[in-house]
């Protein structure tokens, strides 16, 4: 009770500012009917912002609105309608003193007439740095998404956009944010981009935002999930624990496709990696699995995974360790071993005994590049899938370009700015973070929960994904201890792991039950 | 209505050119060669060694909070200093109802919450 009634007192008294800005905003909206859901209630507002927003990372926004287009629609699951309402448009975060830091772009899926005081509201943030939260947003747990067809490399675009069976919106509200520098997201003066390019300075600022959305729309008492995907579980384990810290609970984090230690990724650590690749092995072998290459599969993917990860933590990770340290192969019987698993042929294993995703999937099949999202996805060498290296991002980025760009209209904001689907924060970020040169955030969870036993953790991902691979989240995780309050599920798929339709309605049924086990422990 | 309105849009257009984002891309060399110099001496913590660094999150916004540097804070600055869950908790944590709370004190009470959660 104490939490709930200081945290109302704080929200009394930082709605007036809230409401005034608001009032000042809604002035330039129109009223009309815009709905998005196909049998929605009608009724919403159009805001045409003129304002130009930029991603550059000394760009300085003078002039923040916090107008906001307004939609309703309706979606079918389960057997019953939901009635929601679409909010798309900016929020400034505002510092301790009030003072507005960054003027923050999202769209918000809220139910018709819940309770807020037992409605749970989750905000969900893509990663980079500097991607826009445009994939959760349009491919995963929204009331619609966009079907790509993935793996296959066949749909054209535009992708259709059809109501999500599997929509989160019968368990949660759904925020989508855009971190400053990214989407229609930017600083304001005298801040810059910049200013929040950095581990920690990022995840304060959206500590911010999320702080000043919960108390304009009074859901400061609603059970709060945070969800992120990527650089995005790197961002949400800092986010948690400041959020915690500030007093405000988290009732569930949500890691999918996780990358919570950089020091330990293999794939994030350049050319010729110095980080020993054993998290890497089993994702290898999925691969080579689904690409019937790997002349030791069984056919079963979950025991050929079983028997590699096993192989992967007791004899591939030390023989890569003497690799990396001595330059010497281990006996010609365990490079054998590496080729049955993976199918990749022994004389790349003997150049490169830790073994890069890049040289994996470039090597595995002749004159074909893999995805590195997705190591289903595949490219002949020169062809225009090949374009940028990975045919699973090239497929899959112009569908959900020109999603975007026609979505919003529909949900009653117009822009003339193009919306940043990925910005050049990654080349300035400041990766710092507490004393370490490449952040590691297992601490920061295991802070959060600290502060706040109650808190539930959920990781996410595809087997077939290339650059996080889901046995290094099971190693870095399992530093959190045997008895951490942790669930992890992983599927037949990519990076964007709900992109397949096979994953997602599996996804859906992991997030109801941790939701419900987050809920059920208060 | 924006500063240096031109330059943004030339460079948001450089933006949108560019080559797609891999995510999580790999940070600059520079960055990577100073982490693999601080991993050999600094591996990936576990046990004792995590709960040290947890517990230094903690401190860090403990001492940010204490502007005055007096060691304590009372439940007032806790709240004003960003550290509302010590405000949440002030009653439990002052023990001693001396109406400020040291970071021991804060250490006292996760430590006596963690054994008792343990026990239930």
């Amino acid at each position: 009770m104490v939490t709930i009634q200081s945290v109302l007192r704080s929200a009394r008294s930082a709605a007036p500012t809230a409401l005034l800005a608001l009032m000042a905003a809604c002035g330039g909206g129109s009223s009309s009917d815009n709905n998005i859901g196909g049998s929605g209630s009608g009724g919403g507002s159009q805001f045409v912002d003129a304002n130009q927003y930029s991603a550059a990372p000394g760009a300085s926004l003078s002039t923040p609105n916090e107008a906001t287009g307004v939609t309703h629609g309706s979606l079918a699951l389960g057997g019953s309608a939901i009635a929601y309402t679409a909010t798309a448009g900016h929020l400034s975060a505002l510092d301790a003193s009030q003072a507005p830091e960054a003027s923050i772009f999202y769209v918000a899926y809220t139910a018709d007439g819940a309770a807020a005081a037992t409605r749970p509201v989750t905000f969900f943030f893509n990663g980079g740095p500097g991607s826009a939260s445009v994939w959760l947003h349009l491919g995963s747990f929204a009331p619609k998404r966009l079907a790509t067809g993935i793996p296959a490399t066949t749909r054209a675009v535009p992708f259709p956009y059809v109501d999500n069976a599997e929509s989160l919106i019968d368990t949660s509200d759904l925020v989508f944010v855009d971190a400053v520098g990214t989407g229609l997201s930017e600083a304001i003066a005298p801040h810059n981009n910049q200013g929040f390019w950095g581990v920690d300075k990022d995840a304060a600022v959206l500590r911010d935002f999320i702080q000043r959305w919960l108390v304009v729309n009074g859901r400061t008492a609603s059970p709060l999930f945070v969800f992120g995907e990527s650089y995005g579980t790197t961002r949400v384990p800092v986010l948690a624990r400041l959020l915690e810290t500030a007093g405000q609970r988290v009732h569930g984090v949500v890691e999918l496709s996780s990358i919570v230690d950089y020091n330990s990724n293999c794939s994030v650590s350049g050319g010729t990696p110095t980080v020993n690749c054993a998290g890497f092995l089993p994702s290898y072998a999925a691969v080579g699995d689904w690409w019937h290459v790997a002349s030791g599969s069984s056919g079963d993917l979950d025991a050929d995974i079983t028997a590699v990860r096993s192989y992967a933590d007791t004899t591939y990770e030390p023989d890569a360790a003497a690799w990396l340290a001595n330059g010497r192969l281990p006996p010609a019987s365990h490079v054998s071993a590496l080729v049955a698993f993976t199918g990749l042929g022994a004389g790349t294993w003997q150049q490169q005994f830790d073994m890069d995703f890049d040289t994996f999937r470039h090597h595995l099949i002749a004159n074909t590049t893999l995805g590195v999202y997705d190591g289903r996805m595949s490219a002949l060498v020169g062809t225009p899938l090949d374009a940028d290296d990975d045919p699973s991002n090239t497929f899959v980025a112009p569908g959900f370009q020109s999603g975007i760009r026609s979505l919003l209209p529909l949900l009653g904001y117009t822009n003339p700015t193009t919306y940043v689907m990925s910005s050049n924060a990654i080349a300035t970020w400041d990766f710092s973070h507490a004393g370490r040169a490449l952040p590691d955030v297992v601490p920061d969870l295991s802070a959060a929960l600290a502060l706040d036993p109650q808190m539930k953790i959920l990781f996410l991902g595809g087997e077939h994904d290339l650059i996080t691979p889901f046995h290094q989240t099971e190693l870095d995780v399992a530093r959190l201890g045997a008895g951490a309050p942790v669930a992890m599920h992983f599927h037949p798929g990519g990076h964007m792991t709900y992109l397949d339709d096979d994953a997602r309605p599996l996804m859906k049924a992991e997030l109801a039950a941790f939701y419900a086990s987050a809920l059920g422990a208060q | 209505m924006r500063t240096a309105l031109l330059l943004p849009l030339l460079a948001l257009a450089a933006v949108v050119d560019a080559a797609p984002l891999r995510d999580p891309a790999q940070p600059p060399s520079a960055v990577q060669r100073a982490a693999q110099a601080q991993n050999r001496v600094r591996p990936a913590s576990v046990g004792a060694t995590l709960d040290a660094e947890a517990e230094s999150h903690l401190r860090a916004s403990f001492d940010a909070a204490d502007t005055a540097h007096r060691g304590t804070l009372s439940r007032a600055e806790a709240q004003a200093g960003g550290f509302g869950w010590i405000a949440n908790h002030f009653d439990a944590i002052d023990t001693r109802h001396a109406g400020r709370v040291s970071f021991d004190d804060v250490r006292r009470y996760l430590k006596a919450r963690d054994a008792n959660t343990a026990t239930r």
